[in-house]
Parts: C-alpha cells; sequence; structure tokens
C-alpha cells in the first residue's frame, strides 16, 4: 500500500494510471500522450506503476501493453476510509480523556 | 459523486466532545497542527498540517452539540477536490451517557480515475504525501 501511495503521489503517473484505466495500451501509446516527457521517463514511470502493483503489463511480440489493476485502487479507497477512522479515533481518544478529567468519580482509569 | 461514512462510538457527552470540534486549540489535538476555525455558518474552516495547508472550508451549518456542516477542499491549485466542491458532516447523537460519531463526507469523485478526469489516486496521493509530513506541492 506505501508503494501504491508513493507511486500516486507524482502527477503523471496518475496520469498514466488514467490512460490505462479502462483499456490496455502500447507502452509506445502511452508516451505519445506524453509530448514533454522522454520515452525512457515515461518508461521508468510504468515500472514504478508496475512495481507498485497498480498496474499490469502484458507482452506482445516485441510490444508491452498496460493496464490498471483497479483491485489495488480499490484498496486506496479503504485506505480513504482508515484515514478518517484513525481521526476519530484520535477524537475518541481526546474526549474520552477530557469526560474523564470532568467525571473523576465516574472511575475510569 | 460518492460519499464515505465513518461512525465511532465514543464514551463522552456531546458536551464534551464539542469543543473538540468547535475550538482551535483543541481540534488540534486530534486533527491537524494548526486550526483557524471559526464555526458559524459563513466562517473560515482552515486545518494545516506540519505547516502545510490541508483542508479548507467554510462552514454552512453549526448547531451546537449536534451538528456542524463545513465545505472541505484542497487549496491547492488544479487539484480536483477544490475548496467547496466536498462537504464534511459531523453529527453526534447521544446514546445514554455515550455519543456515536458519525462523519460524512459528500461530493467525492468516486469514480473519477475511471472516468478520465480526476480522481482518487490523485486524492490519495496527495494526502499520502501531506499525511506522511511532506508537501505535495503546487498540482500540475
Amino acid at each position: 500500500m506505501d508503494a501504491a501511495l508513493k507511486a500516486l503521489a507524482e502527477p503523471r503517473r496518475r496520469a498514466i494510471l488514467r490512460l490505462v484505466w479502462s483499456h490496455e495500451l502500447p507502452a509506445t501509446e502511452i508516451a505519445d500522450q506524453f509530448r514533454d516527457v522522454t520515452r525512457p521517463a515515461i518508461s521508468q514511470h510504468l515500472a514504478v506503476l508496475k512495481e507498485a502493483d497498480l498496474v499490469i503489463e502484458r507482452r506482445d511480440g516485441t510490444r508491452r501493453l498496460y493496464r490498471a489493476k483497479t483491485a489495488t485502487v480499490a484498496e486506496l479507497r479503504a485506505f480513504l476510509d482508515d484515514y478518517w477512522t484513525s481521526g476519530l479515533e484520535r477524537l475518541r481518544d481526546v474526549a474520552e480523556a477530557a469526560e474523564t478529567r470532568k467525571r473523576p468519580t465516574k472511575g475510569r482509569q | 459523486m460518492a460519499e464515505l461514512v465513518r461512525e465511532i462510538m465514543i464514551d463522552a457527552t456531546p458536551e464534551t466532545i464539542w469543543p473538540f470540534l468547535t475550538e482551535p486549540d483543541k481540534h488540534i489535538e486530534w486533527n491537524g497542527t494548526e486550526a483557524e476555525i471559526d464555526p458559524r455558518p459563513g466562517g473560515i474552516y482552515r486545518v494545516l498540517t506540519k505547516g502545510e495547508h490541508l483542508g479548507v472550508g467554510e462552514y454552512v451549518e453549526v448547531v451546537p452539540l449536534e451538528r456542524v456542516l463545513f465545505t472541505f477542499g484542497w487549496e491547492q491549485e488544479g487539484n480536483p477536490i477544490t475548496p467547496g466542491s466536498t462537504t464534511i458532516e459531523i453529527t453526534l447523537h447521544p446514546e445514554g451517557d455515550k455519543t456515536r460519531v458519525r462523519l460524512v463526507h459528500r461530493g467525492l469523485p468516486e469514480d473519477a480515475v475511471s472516468d478520465h478526469t480526476s480522481g482518487w489516486g490523485h486524492y490519495l496521493g496527495r494526502l499520502a504525501t501531506a499525511a506522511s509530513g511532506g508537501n505535495p506541492g503546487p498540482d500540475r
């Protein structure tokens, strides 16, 4: 999950992931979408996405094709859930501590 | 558009919990490292984490001890979750001497990655950077 988050922290990699979200594309076509980026740089981004389990690579002769691995993105959705959950858990901890200070006779620890 | 709902049961009364939602010095005990909040309709919501602007919005509805509703977004240019584009509603539901706290984040672009415009990945990437103490930097 850390690898996926780290991979997605780079805007270009998010753009690549969007490109291959609903259909598979060869690396050359992906690179064509980014005229301001060199092909080796795109290859590097694809390698990071693959390493993070965000895309699946398939070889067809000399071509390499990529498509998004949507299950990993679903896991990221779960991460956001956790983000709020941990926030609320911190709220619970500080509020319960405050409640204990207000009502020491209630016997909380 | 999607919404995200989280609930938690807190062993405290709404009277105890409310200041943590509405007073800056108490807010940062659980969320943010700096908070500039003015909880009344039209008032500012700005919660910073480690010096970086994280959540920015405006209060829409504030019912003491019951409900707070504010708009929420990221301040960075080009970010799909712009200030005003989503809302967060936190409600307090007393149950005996405990309180059920419910948080609903509405207006999120759930499948936005798949509709080729923006997305969770974008949002989460920035969130991951900010949450780990880094600076997501200007959005591109």
